[in-house]
C-alpha cells in the first residue's frame, strides 16, 4: 500500500467535501464529549465541594435551606441567606462544646465576596500569607491569591466594597479598605475571597460608621437634641461620613446598639471530638429558629440527587449518541455507494485491495479520530477551566 | 509480441454471452483498432488483456507475462506497470485537480514513485495535449474534450508499453476526436508503445496500423 498516496487522496477527498466532514466530525464530537464532559464536570464539582465540606464539621445558621447555608458558609455564595445574630454564635461557644468561627459573607468588592470573620478562620483553614500581615485593625483586608493575581493587588493597595443600592440613600455605602496581606493559593473558594474583620463587614453594612464628632459641629448640622439630658443629638445629612478607615479617623468609628444583635450569615462549629459533636448536634439541630448542619451530609444528599439526574441525562445522551452513530454509519455507507465508481476506476488503474480498503476506511477513520481528538482537547480545556465553571455554577 | 491470446473462453456469470477467441495478437509498437457492434465483446476482450477479467480457459500473454495465470494482486501490479488505460468516460476523480488526476497512478501504487521527472513529464504531456493551462483546475471546470485529453495523459504518464483505449473519442466532436487520436498515436509512437483502441468511428480507422473486427475474430477464430 502507498500510505502517502492514500493519505493524499483521503485528505483531498475530505477537503473537497469539508462541509460534510465538519458536520460529521462535530456530530461525533458531541457524541463523545457530552457524556464525558458532564461526567468530568460533575466529578470536579463533587471533588471540590466534598473536600471543603469534609473539612468542615458543622455549620450553624438561621433555620432555612441547609444547602444555602452550606454554600454561604463554605463557598461564600448565596449572600441572601437568612442571617442569625452574633448572640446565637456566642451561645454555642459558651457551651464549651466547640470552637465557633462566625462568617459574614454578604457583600462584595469587584465581584469577589467580602468575608467578615475572625483570625481563627485562617488557622482553621490553614491559610498562609504570601505577603504582608494578617488583619489587625478596622478597615483592613486580606485578599485571596486569585483576587490578588487577577487584580494585581499587593499589600498597601486598596479595594472598595461594591455599593448594594445605588439610589437608596439608606443603603450600603462603599468602604475603601487597605490590603494588608495576600494569601498563598489554597485551591479553594478562599482564593476568590476578600477577608475582613467581622466589624469591618458590619461597617460596610452601615451598622457601624465614622463621622465628625457632634461636639465639633455647628448648629446648622444638628436637627434637634434627642435626649438633652445625655447629650445625644440628631444630625442632618450635611455631616461628613467617612468612607475609609484610617489611623486618624479609626477612633471615630463606632457601633450603635449591641453588637451581639448584629448579623452573621453562618458560623463554623468545630467540636474537638465526636462526643461533643453529637451533644451539640442534639442541642441545636433545627431548634430555636436555628439549624446546625453537617456539610458532608448535605453534600451526600445533594450529590445523590445530582447523580440520579446525571444518570438519566447520560442515558439519554447515550441513546442520542447511538442514534447519531447510526446516522453517521448510514452517511458513510451512502458515501461509499457514491464512491463505488471511483473505487472501480482506481481498481482498473491498478490500485491494490489494501489501498482501496484504506481509502474506504479513511473518511470514517478521520471523522472518528478527529472527533475523539477534539473531544479530548475540549475535556482537557474543561479540566483546566473547571474551577471557573464551578464558581459560576455556585455563584 | 505485445499481446497474445490463445483459445480464450469467457462468460459472465448468469449471462448467455460467451466470448470465444482462438487466437489474437498485437505486435510491439503496433496500433490496432478494435471494431464491432455493441455487445460483440470488444470491451470484454480489452478487459481480458488488461487482467481486469480472467478467462475461464485459455491464455492471455502481455509483454511476455501470462496475465491469465496471475493472482489478483499480481494483475493489479501488472496493470500499473504495463498498461495505460484510457476509458470512454474519462474516469477522472472530481475532488482532484487535473494535475493530480494525471498523476493518480503514482498515488495508488507502491511500485511507482512520484519524482520530479514524472511531474515534469506530466506537465509536458499536458502541454502537448493542450491542457497545460488547466492543470490546477478541477474536472468539472473543463470541457468534454479537455477532460478526455486529461484521461489520455493519465494513461500515458507511466510510459506504459501497452495503451488500451476504450472508445476514448465516443463522446467527442470530430475536431476533438482527431486531437485525441493524434495525441494517443503520436505519444505511443514516441515511447514505442503498442495501442489497442476500441472505436465506432470509421473515419479514424485509417490512422491505425491494423483494424480488427471482433465479430470476425470470434467467428473465424483467428486474426482479421
Amino acid at each position: 500500500m502507498n500510505t502517502r498516496g492514500v493519505l493524499f487522496l483521503g485528505f483531498r477527498y475530505l477537503q473537497r467535501n469539508r462541509a460534510k466532514t465538519l458536520l460529521l466530525a462535530a456530530a461525533f464530537t458531541l457524541v463523545w464529549l457530552l457524556p464525558a464532559g458532564i461526567g468530568l464536570i460533575v466529578a470536579k464539582v463533587e471533588a471540590q465541594l466534598r473536600a471543603r465540606a469534609d473539612q468542615t464539621p458543622l455549620l450553624l445558621g438561621q433555620a432555612g435551606s441547609p444547602l444555602e447555608l452550606v454554600f454561604n458558609g463554605l463557598y461564600f455564595t448565596k449572600p441572601q441567606v437568612a442571617s442569625l445574630p452574633l448572640r446565637a454564635v456566642d451561645a454555642v461557644a459558651e457551651t464549651g462544646f466547640a470552637t465557633v468561627i462566625p462568617i459574614y459573607a454578604r457583600y462584595s468588592a469587584g465581584g469577589y465576596r467580602i468575608v467578615g470573620t475572625t483570625l481563627d478562620y485562617f488557622d482553621f483553614r490553614q491559610l498562609e500569607l504570601d505577603e504582608g500581615r494578617n488583619l489587625l485593625r478596622l478597615g483592613e483586608c486580606v485578599v485571596g491569591a486569585a483576587v490578588a493575581e487577577k487584580n494585581g493587588l499587593k499589600a498597601g493597595d486598596a479595594v472598595i466594597s461594591t455599593p448594594e443600592t445605588l439610589f437608596d440613600l439608606a443603603g450600603v455605602y462603599p468602604l475603601k479598605m487597605t490590603v494588608v496581606g495576600v494569601l498563598a493559593p489554597a485551591a479553594s473558594p478562599d482564593d476568590e475571597a476578600i477577608f475582613v474583620d467581622l466589624k469591618t463587614a458590619w461597617i460596610i453594612e452601615g451598622l457601624g460608621h465614622g463621622h465628625d464628632e457632634a461636639d465639633e459641629l455647628g448648629e446648622e448640622q444638628k436637627i434637634a437634641s434627642v435626649a438633652p439630658e445625655d447629650g445625644s443629638v440628631r444630625l442632618n445629612a450635611s455631616v461628613l461620613e467617612y468612607n475609609e478607615i484610617t489611623p486618624e479617623n479609626a477612633e471615630r468609628f463606632h457601633f450603635h446598639g449591641d453588637t451581639a444583635d448584629y448579623p452573621v450569615t453562618a458560623a463554623i462549629v468545630i467540636p474537638p471530638h465526636v462526643r461533643n459533636q453529637a451533644l451539640i448536634k442534639g442541642r441545636y439541630t433545627r431548634a430555636g429558629g436555628l439549624q446546625l448542619v453537617s456539610p458532608g451530609e448535605e453534600m451526600d444528599e445533594l450529590f445523590a440527587t445530582v447523580f440520579s439526574v446525571q444518570r438519566f441525562v447520560v442515558a439519554l445522551l447515550v441513546a442520542i449518541g447511538f442514534a447519531t452513530i447510526g446516522i453517521g454509519a448510514l452517511v458513510f455507507l451512502l458515501s461509499y455507494r457514491l464512491r463505488e465508481e471511483e473505487f472501480r476506476h482506481l481498481r482498473h488503474l491498478g490500485a491494490d485491495l489494501v489501498t482501496l480498503r484504506a481509502l474506504v476506511a479513511f473518511e470514517a477513520g478521520f471523522v472518528i479520530l478527529a472527533s475523539l481528538l477534539v473531544s479530548a482537547i475540549c475535556l482537557a480545556l474543561i479540566h483546566v477551566i473547571a474551577p471557573v465553571i464551578i464558581r459560576e455554577m455556585l455563584g | 509480441m505485445m499481446i497474445k491470446c490463445e483459445n480464450l473462453r469467457f462468460t459472465y456469470p448468469a449471462e448467455s454471452f460467451q466470448l470465444a477467441i482462438d487466437a489474437f495478437s498485437v505486435e510491439k509498437g503496433e496500433s490496432v483498432a478494435l471494431i464491432g457492434p455493441s455487445g460483440c465483446g470488444k470491451t470484454t476482450l480489452m478487459n481480458l488483456v488488461s487482467g481486469i477479467l480472467t478467462p475461464q480457459s485459455g491464455r492471455v500473454t502481455v509483454n511476455g507475462l501470462v496475465v491469465s495465470e496471475l493472482t489478483v494482486a499480481a494483475r493489479q501490479r501488472f496493470r500499473l506497470g504495463t498498461i495505460g488505460l484510457v476509458p470512454q468516460n474519462f474516469e477522472l476523480l472530481d475532488y482532484l485537480t487535473i494535475r493530480e488526476n494525471i498523476l493518480v497512478p503514482f498515488r495508488v501504487s507502491s511500485q511507482l514513485r512520484l519524482t520530479r521527472e514524472i511531474e515534469a513529464r506530466c506537465a509536458d504531456l499536458a502541454e502537448r495535449a493542450g491542457i497545460a493551462a488547466h492543470l490546477d483546475k478541477f474536472p468539472r471546470q473543463l470541457s468534454q474534450g479537455e477532460r478526455q485529453r486529461a484521461a489520455l495523459c493519465r494513461g500515458l504518464v507511466t510510459s506504459p508499453p501497452l495503451v488500451l483505449a476504450d472508445e476514448p473519442t465516443g463522446n467527442l466532436d470530430p475536431e476533438n476526436q482527431d486531437k485525441i487520436v493524434s495525441l494517443l498515436l503520436g505519444e505511443a509512437a514516441r515511447i514505442g508503445a503498442s495501442v489497442l483502441m476500441i472505436t465506432h468511428d470509421p473515419l479514424l480507422l485509417p490512422r491505425f496500423g491494423r483494424v480488427v473486427e471482433v465479430m470476425k475474430l470470434r467467428r473465424k477464430g483467428g486474426d482479421a
